[in-house]
């Protein structure tokens, strides 16, 4: 068994060294590719990241008709704390909302002055429920509210969630569907260039043929060369999207990275690469694996 | 050693290289495959060593049915075999000992196993001198004894030689035939395919002579010369 793992890996190098240029062609192609894809799902990633960040300090804020009387209030309160979803209450009065936004507006606060905080209307600013912090299950939490008539006006930042989604959607899909195109295209591009490899070794495969080697020591240098071409493309592609990631703070304006210091721009994890390095793997030993079957008849 | 019951082989576009043959070469034995291009000669040894399956027919090598349903082990068949074409089929850019170590690593030896059997594989060709020559170096007759060396790499009992002098001249052609003619007499079988008349002549063994596919019965005068 070792004998046999010694002789397929030589061979395989042998064979990658033989054909230097159709197997560099091979690796450019499968770094490229993974390294699209690769882009893709780290963009995906940030944005999935940063819609996280953004649906934890998801809040619901209900606004209370004017003059609704304190006692009243009291029972909302206690009937808003046990709807589905909700994790807290809390009952902001317009001398709080007052003075939030005093705190807001800092030193130019004096632009208030003459403002009678009654003209703000009280309201309820309901935390929700890990779960319930997304555009689907927020609705939900929103018309039960609005089965309350007390309430004037429900605000969630509706249009803020529901396009950010739709937008790592659209992220995702066009991941995955790059992927599965590229997939077909570097099986299709590296089983050929592999069929130019294994022809261009066609004497040897004879020789080996007629002097009875097992099928196994003629095949898996073949695949194994695949496999080592799919890891190397796979570890360029991941060694290009580290140096692009890295360029990426370098070359971007100081005031978006004063904004972006706030939230965490993420690289791939640990996991991911490995995936994409066992998925260049796969990519490369099917194409040879392909190429093979067509080939490697006698 | 070697049966073939009523074999046809015809080729798609409906050519027909065989045609109910049948023979029986038994061990130990050296036979002449002769007749003119075309005859079916290099159909009959594709057909004995496993890359041809025959139309129909039976056909028996070293124990083992290759025209078989199922029968999928080839390598098996090639272990027990020694081929010999007449182009050498070498790998150009290697040397002589290359050439050998490339055949024996490839059958599953280990390298040190295979390092230590090429000097004496070459031996029994005379080539050990050469081992570090490239084959291109070689004469046409070298070059055939390289290729002989190679099919000896899994001592079989069996040889097949497809034309193995057709590319050399006389002198090498009788260098060539005393290394078959020694494997032998040391038991080996042999089956020599060739159209080479006055070759088959200098030599005292049967002839299965075959003529647009089909077996032509032969005889031997007091000459050693062979008439239908």
């Amino acid at each position: 068994m070792i004998f046999f793992l010694q002789y397929v890996i030589r061979r395989a190098f042998q064979n990658i060294r033989g054909n230097l240029f159709p197997n560099l062609t091979t690796i450019g192609i499968i770094a490229i590719s993974i390294l699209i894809f690769s882009a893709f799902t780290l963009i995906s990633l940030n944005l999935t990241s940063f819609l996280k960040i953004w649906e934890d300090k998801i809040e619901v804020i209900a606004y209370l008709k004017k003059g609704a009387p304190l006692k009243e209030v009291e029972g909302l309160l206690k009937n808003t704390r046990q709807l589905e979803g909700i994790e807290g209450v809390k009952y902001v009065s317009p001398f709080d909302a007052m003075s939030f936004l005093e705190s807001k507006l800092g030193s130019q606060k004096n632009l208030l002055q003459g403002i009678q905080p009654a003209v703000l209307p009280p309201s309820f600013e309901i935390q929700l429920k890990k779960d319930y912090r997304n555009s689907t299950k927020i609705k939900k939490v929103v018309s039960q509210l609005k089965q309350f008539p007390h309430f004037e006006e429900i605000q969630y930042g509706q249009e803020w969630v529901e396009t950010f989604s739709a937008l790592v959607h659209i992220v995702r899909l066009t991941q995955w569907t790059l992927g599965c195109l590229f997939l077909f295209a570097i099986i299709f591009i590296t089983s050929n260039i592999f069929q130019l490899t294994i022809s261009s070794r066609q004497e040897e495969i004879e020789i080996m043929h007629l002097v009875g080697s097992r099928p196994a020591f003629i095949r898996v240098p073949f695949y194994v060369e695949g496999l080592i071409q799919g890891l190397l493309g796979g570890g360029l592609a991941i060694f290009f999207l580290y140096l692009l990631y890295k360029g990426f703070f370098l070359y971007i304006p100081s005031s978006i990275y004063a904004w972006l210091a706030r939230v965490p721009i993420l690289f791939l994890p640990q996991w991911t690469i490995l995936w994409i390095l066992i998925g260049g793997m796969f990519l490369g030993f099917f194409g040879s694996f392909v190429a093979s079957m067509r080939v490697l008849k006698e | 050693m070697i049966q073939m019951n009523h074999v046809y082989k015809t080729y798609p576009s409906q050519i027909s290289a065989l045609s109910d043959m049948t023979l029986e070469i038994s061990l130990g034995e050296f036979v002449f495959v002769a007749g003119p291009n075309g005859s079916g000669k290099t159909t009959l040894l594709r057909i004995l060593f496993g890359a041809e399956k025959p139309s129909s027919g039976e056909v028996i090598v070293n124990g083992m049915n290759i025209t078989e349903k199922g029968f999928n082990k080839i390598y098996s068949l090639r272990r027990t075999m020694g081929i010999v074409f007449q182009d050498f089929k070498l790998l150009r850019d290697r040397t002589v000992s290359e050439n050998i170590l490339f055949a024996l690593e490839v059958t599953g030896h280990s390298r040190k196993e295979a390092k230590n059997k090429v000097s004496e594989i070459l031996s029994r060709v005379s080539l050990q001198e050469r081992e570090k020559d490239s084959v291109l170096t070689l004469s046409a007759g070298e070059q055939q004894r390289v290729a002989i060396a190679r099919a000896l790499i899994n001592d079989p009992p069996l040889i097949l030689a497809d034309e193995p002098t057709g590319n050399l001249d006389a002198q090498m052609s009788i260098d060539v035939m005393g290394i078959f003619t020694s494997l032998h007499l040391k038991g080996t079988t042999v089956v020599f395919a060739t159209h080479d008349i006055d070759l088959i002549r200098r030599y005292p063994y049967r002839i299965i002579y075959l003529s647009s596919g089909k077996r032509v019965d032969v005889h031997r005068d007091e000459e050693g010369k062979t008439g239908e």
